[in-house]
């Protein structure tokens, strides 16, 4: 009697401490980052709209929201390298490569597009196989790697073509502009890639994977995660978002630049740490990486409509960046 | 390349076999030299216009430069570290000193010697301190500073190179440049340093287990920001240097040095873990990378390649390293 007693005692006990615990994941994830982001878009559009006419138009604010899609599609991808204990250097060199040979292949011929877009995934899939299974099979830092493929396809995207090229069929740049009502079409498209990206990253087995792989790959292992696995599949899903990003970036501009999304592997690291994820991997949510995104965007559109010079934007750039990581919170203080 | 799928297929049994472990540690410190050997005797068959006088003073130049910046980049990797803001400051000294319109003044070198110690300080402060990953404090500081660099030349290239710095850059005493003689220097100080000092010691110590050499009373966090500080002015000497030789400076300047001088440094033997590397693996490797690059050029092949033989040699270096610090931790 006693000792039944006892135990529903301690399994009352375990299930409170269960709540406690679930509370506490729940309040470490929505920490105070996420709150500053959203904060910051606000205020940055708020002013930006009081400030400029151009900014507050309507059909501005609908095409700040599509000029975040590459950039989103990106810091997707590398939100969860990144969560996993990762970092993804390449991937806007691997939105470049599937989407030069795309647009090569083209050659205007519209019955060519479906399996082109396929075509173009499978590249972006490949390269981040590759990447993966470079990076867990020799014990190489992930950074190295990806930064030698960067150099890598850069060279490859150069020698494929040194000028833009290819010829797009209309209805493929038809994609960019197709619209319901008002909105672009490929504005709720990409809305509906952030909530699968939420619900992957929070309420799937592979999303808790991603946060213990990032936390500790030790203990995760330890607790029956396959470690190598998880991380190969972080890498598939980033070059899977870089390949899309590029295609979208095709359809934009309707020619394969070999030049194209440059900047954007840094950008969109920019914007997932901006976003509360910690640089070292397993805190932090793909929501703030929406809000770092966001803000990116409107200030980018903002520097646009100001016509603030190259060289300004870089160092505001830069230093954001070092703001942002001189008050970042480390694991060991944490 | 074998020696990346071979270690693949060993891993998966339990434990890897002392010879083989042995193997990997030996292929890691001595693939630089082995393959510039190879590399040299490739280019005696496939491409003579190598072996040119003008185009081996060329190399010898190109090396010397960028063994330089990897001797910094080497002490970075030592203490587990990494610096992507070298061709920054590479770029932003050379520019600084000069393109001063009024021609040169010593003024300018001080100032350049300052940003090169803010730049290095800044790096060491937000890794050591705010224990920011090294790559993205630098990263930072990368596009920050050229961002600098910009607002500073407004994208205008310079041509105003100091007299003595073409000395530097270009000249030769006896069959030897002086660019080399430099290098020279820098390995000797450096190497000095690490193999005779307390400091040195300490640098391989915090490199190899942080938290013990701490527990053992090193100053771990001022071992760290000194290592910064050094590999930004040996990015410095660099600029100026390639300056000298190429005899102007624009826009350009260094963008391949943050991809070669960790290439060079990895191949040449060192970890990114930290703790284990020395310059003159570093030489080495700097050598045999040079070589590639120039080899591409004189090889009649679009410049473009030179990225990919980066790459390459980058991710295969890395693969090697990665394997050898695994095998040698375990």
């Amino acid at each position: 009697m006693a000792s039944s007693v006892a135990r529903s005692d301690a399994s009352v006990a375990l299930s409170e401490r269960r709540a406690a615990r679930r509370i506490g994941a729940w309040s470490q994830r929505m920490d105070g980052s996420i709150l500053f982001i959203y904060a910051l878009v606000v205020l940055v559009s708020a002013g930006a709209g009081v400030y400029s006419e151009r900014f507050r138009d309507p059909g501005n604010l609908t095409n700040v929201l599509r000029q975040t899609i590459v950039l989103g599609m990106l810091a997707i991808g590398q939100s969860l390298v990144i969560l996993a204990g990762g970092i993804d250097m390449s991937n806007a060199l691997i939105a470049r490569m599937s989407t030069l040979i795309v647009a090569v292949l083209f050659g205007g011929d519209e019955s060519l597009i479906l399996p082109l877009l396929a075509l173009g995934m499978a590249i972006g899939a490949a390269l981040g196989l590759l990447n993966g299974l470079i990076i867990t099979r020799v014990y190489a830092s992930p950074f190295i790697v990806t930064f030698g493929m960067f150099g890598i396809l850069n060279g490859v995207c150069l020698a494929i073509a040194s000028s833009p090229v290819g010829k797009i069929p209309a209805a493929y740049l038809a994609l960019y502009d197709a619209r319901v009502g008002p909105v672009p079409m490929c504005v709720p498209a990409m809305a509906s890639v952030w909530v699968a990206a939420w619900l992957l990253t929070s309420r799937t087995r592979f999303g808790r994977a991603l946060y213990a792989v990032g936390g500790s790959p030790r203990v995760a292992r330890l607790a029956a995660v396959h470690v190598p696995r998880t991380l190969v599949w972080a890498y598939v899903l980033s070059g899977l978002c870089g390949a899309a990003g590029g295609l979208f970036i095709l359809a934009r501009s309707g020619v394969g630049d070999p030049k194209m999304a440059e900047g954007l592997e840094f950008q969109s690291i920019v914007a997932v740490a901006l976003g509360g994820i910690s640089l070292s991997g397993g805190r932090g949510t793909i929501v703030g990486t929406l809000g770092g995104v966001l803000l990116l965007g409107v200030v980018a559109n903002m520097f646009n409509i100001l016509q603030v010079d190259a060289f300004l934007q870089q160092l505001i750039l830069g230093l954001v960046v070092l703001i942002t990581v001189a008050t970042y919170r480390s694991a060991r203080t944490g | 390349m074998s020696a990346t799928s071979l270690p693949a297929r060993a891993l998966r049994s339990a434990a890897p076999s002392r010879r083989f472990v042995r193997a990997v540690d030996l292929t890691g410190q001595w693939a630089a030299p082995v393959a510039c050997l190879v590399v040299l005797m490739f280019a005696v068959a496939f491409v003579p216009r190598f072996y040119e006088l003008g185009n081996l003073s060329t190399v010898a130049i190109q090396a010397s430069v960028l063994g330089i910046v990897a001797t910094g980049q080497m002490l970075v990797l030592l203490v587990a570290g990494l610096d992507l803001s070298v061709n920054a400051v590479l770029g932003l000294g050379a520019v600084i000193v000069i393109s001063n319109q009024q021609g040169f003044s010593p003024l300018s070198l001080l100032l350049a010697l300052a940003i090169a110690l803010g730049v290095g300080l800044a790096n060491g402060l937000l890794v050591a301190w705010r224990q920011v990953p090294a790559f993205i404090a630098t990263f930072g500081m990368l596009i920050f500073v050229g961002g600098v660099r910009l607002a500073y030349t407004h994208g205008q290239a310079s041509g105003n190179v100091p007299e003595w710095l073409r000395v530097v850059g270009i000249g030769q005493i006896g069959p030897l440049p002086n660019a080399a003689l430099t290098w020279i220097v820098v390995l000797l100080l450096t190497g000095g340093v690490l193999a005779l000092t307390r400091y040195g010691r300490y640098v391989y110590a915090v490199g190899a287990n942080y938290d013990a050499a701490r527990y053992a009373g090193v100053p771990t966090r001022e071992v760290v920001v000194a290592c910064y500080v050094v590999c930004s002015v040996l990015a410095l000497v660099a600029g100026l240097v390639l300056s000298g030789y190429i005899g102007y400076v624009d826009q350009r300047l260094g963008t391949d040095f943050n991809v070669n001088s960790i290439a060079a440094a990895i191949i040449g033997g060192t970890t990114f873990r930290g703790g284990r590397g020395n310059p003159l693996g570093v030489a080495a490797g700097a050598i045999l990378l040079s070589i590639l690059l120039n080899l591409v050029v004189v090889a009649g092949l679009a410049i473009y390649w030179q990225l990919a033989v980066q790459g390459v040699v980058l991710v295969v270096a890395t693969a090697i390293q990665g394997m050898r610090g695994h095998l040698l931790s375990r």
